[in-house]
């Protein structure tokens, strides 16, 4: 058994997705994404997200197989995300992949998400393999990972308070910009200065680790002040400042890692990855270190059911033994772990 | 006709399989979380229990509320893979109509509720007919006062029956026609009596239209009050 076929199943947070994999061939993609639901508070609500799960996840797991060709009987392993996420969330996909490999009696895999971030590189480009640095940031992470192998992961960086699409969505909202705050301020970046306001790069001295609260305090203490003086800069210059802030920080500490291992490659996943400052500026710095860079598209570094599926690849592989039956999804599941 | 039963409205999981008024198997737990590990190894079970192939299955029934809505939710989700595994239809089942059935004893007209939490309970009255109940009014959420206060106007005889020991005892004091009896939860057994009717009646759901009947609008709490959400820019 090569190319496996395996059904993917991810529901872990605010986008459902499903997709057939052959090996790491990507047979169908589709995705329900929730983000307008959402966006009337401003932040993913646990609760909304669970429900729209469940109303989705039949009708892609079926799209997902018909657009496919694939009868569910052809499919070699069913892989659904356990963990981590919001549990509500969790409990849908894992639930409805567990209940339908056991009733297509087929193997079933429980995948850690950040895993199958780490693997969604797999999905476009053939030479991507370990030893990689990969840099994951989303609204729920940011991490940096040391991949020794598949399956050998060491964490080297993680954030101490705020992930960085959390500060986006935070930093966006404050400026009156909307939701979800990477796209926006993306968005509004793109006819500002960067250099226009010097928000501070926090954790200097810890090569890895990630601090995003203290430039949301800046930006706040800023532009009060910038109001009361009757100095506020055009809101362009701001959000790219903002977004400066945020990638320089991103980009110098993945590849602090890079320094660090003498890791040869960089890798790259998560919703904050969708960001256009921040995929030039780790092609730039990868180019002038001349280090390979593997940053799969937009909608593979967002979150989906391929890069899912994609871990199940190695294990349906290897032989490794499914999740038992009596298994239950993990909110907190920490990679690696 | 063979039917599975999924039952997870309430803390009390269940699964059954039936056929023409027979159970043929059931798995039994009683636990607020779990379901998600409960189902698939009771379904498991149900089928060495009764010797049944998986492809057997004429129909699947399963609770949709009201009750906690994870639990609901993981049930419909089991439901539907396995109904789409073996190309199955489903029959739709209400947790209040559950327990009304299984309490249809006697004259009295029946109050069945399920406790959605936060001091309030999914109610609904039935009445009883020879062989069974039938719905004699909306189902509401309604908490102590107000169902106490619905209670004291009813001139019937009345069972509660449900999770009544969510409210408080102190509801219940002076009310002589209300009596308080069992089920306390729905149970997958009984799941099967109704889907067996619907089911002879053609009585399914379509796939796409299943969802929970969660009868309340979810929590909505934005954490970020810290920050202005108009910005501040002019």
């Amino acid at each position: 058994m090569t190319d496996p076929l395996i059904l993917g199943i991810e529901s872990s947070c605010d986008e459902t997705g499903v997709a057939v994999l052959e090996g790491f061939k990507v047979r169908s993609f589709v995705l329900a994404s929730q983000t307008e639901e959402h966006a009337r508070f401003g932040g993913v609500v646990p609760e909304v997200a669970a429900r729209a799960h469940v109303e989705a996840i039949r009708p892609l797991v079926h799209q997902a197989l018909a657009s496919a060709g694939v009868h569910p009987d052809q499919l070699d392993a069913v892989a659904a995300t356990r963990g981590p996420g919001l549990i509500g969330a969790l409990m849908v996909g894992y639930a409805f992949g567990k209940s339908l490999a056991w009733t297509l009696e087929k193997p079933l895999y429980g995948i850690d998400h950040m895993e199958g971030h780490l693997y969604a590189p797999r999905l476009e480009f053939e030479s991507y393999e370990p030893p990689a640095i990969v840099l994951l940031a989303s609204g729920g992470h940011s991490q940096i990972i040391h991949v020794r192998e598949w399956g050998d992961y060491e964490t080297l960086g993680t954030t101490i308070d705020d992930a960085a699409g959390e500060a986006f969505d935070k930093l966006a909202r404050f400026l009156g910009l909307g939701y979800p705050g990477g796209p926006v301020i993306d968005a509004e970046s793109e006819h500002g200065n960067p250099k226009a306001i010097r928000f501070p790069r926090a954790l200097r001295d810890r090569p890895f680790d990630f601090s995003f609260s203290g430039l949301k305090t800046s930006v706040v203490t800023y532009l009060e002040k910038a109001k009361l003086d009757g100095t506020l800069p055009p809101r362009a210059d701001v959000a790219a400042s903002i977004q400066e802030a945020i990638v320089d920080v991103l980009v110098e500490k993945t590849f602090n890692a890079i320094e660090e291992t003498g890791v040869r490659a960089v890798g790259g996943g998560g919703g904050v990855l969708a960001n256009r400052r921040l995929r030039t500026r780790l092609r730039e710095e990868a180019d002038r270190r001349n280090v390979d860079l593997f940053i799969p598209s937009i909608q593979m570094c967002t979150d989906n059911g391929a890069m899912v599926a994609a871990v199940a690849v190695d294990r349906v592989r290897s032989g490794a033994t499914p999740d038992a039956w009596d298994s239950d999804v993990d909110p907190s599941m920490r990679l690696g772990s | 006709m063979k039917i599975l039963a999924i039952e997870t409205a309430t803390p009390a999981s269940s699964v059954a399989l039936g056929e023409g008024g027979s159970l043929a198997a059931m798995s039994v737990r009683v636990d607020r979380r779990g379901h998600v590990g409960f189902l698939v190894p009771a379904i498991d079970f149900c089928f060495k229990q009764a010797g049944w192939d998986r492809q057997d299955i004429d129909a699947v029934a399963v609770d949709i509320g009201p009750g906690p809505f994870t639990g609901i939710r993981a049930g419909i989700a089991t439901a539907q893979a396995f109904a789409a595994g073996v190309g199955a239809p489903i029959v739709a089942v209400s947790s209040l109509t559950v327990q009304a059935l299984r309490a249809a004893t006697g004259h009295r007209r029946i109050w069945s509720v399920v406790d959605v939490r936060r001091g309030q309970v999914a109610a609904a009255p039935y009445r009883p007919l020879p062989g069974g109940v039938a719905p004699d009014g909306p189902a509401e959420v309604l908490g102590a006062e107000e169902f106490r206060a619905i209670l004291d106007t009813d001139e019937a005889d009345t069972l509660v029956v449900g999770d009544w020991q969510a409210l408080p005892e102190t509801m219940w004091g002076g009310l002589h026609r209300v009596r308080r009896g069992r089920p306390r939860y729905p149970s997958a057994d009984v799941m099967l009596e109704i889907a067996a009717i619907r089911a002879a009646h053609g009585e399914y759901v379509a796939s796409e239209d299943l969802r929970p009947d969660y009868m309340r609008e979810p929590d909505v709490q934005i954490n970020w009050k810290t920050f202005r959400s108009e910005g501040i820019w002019p």
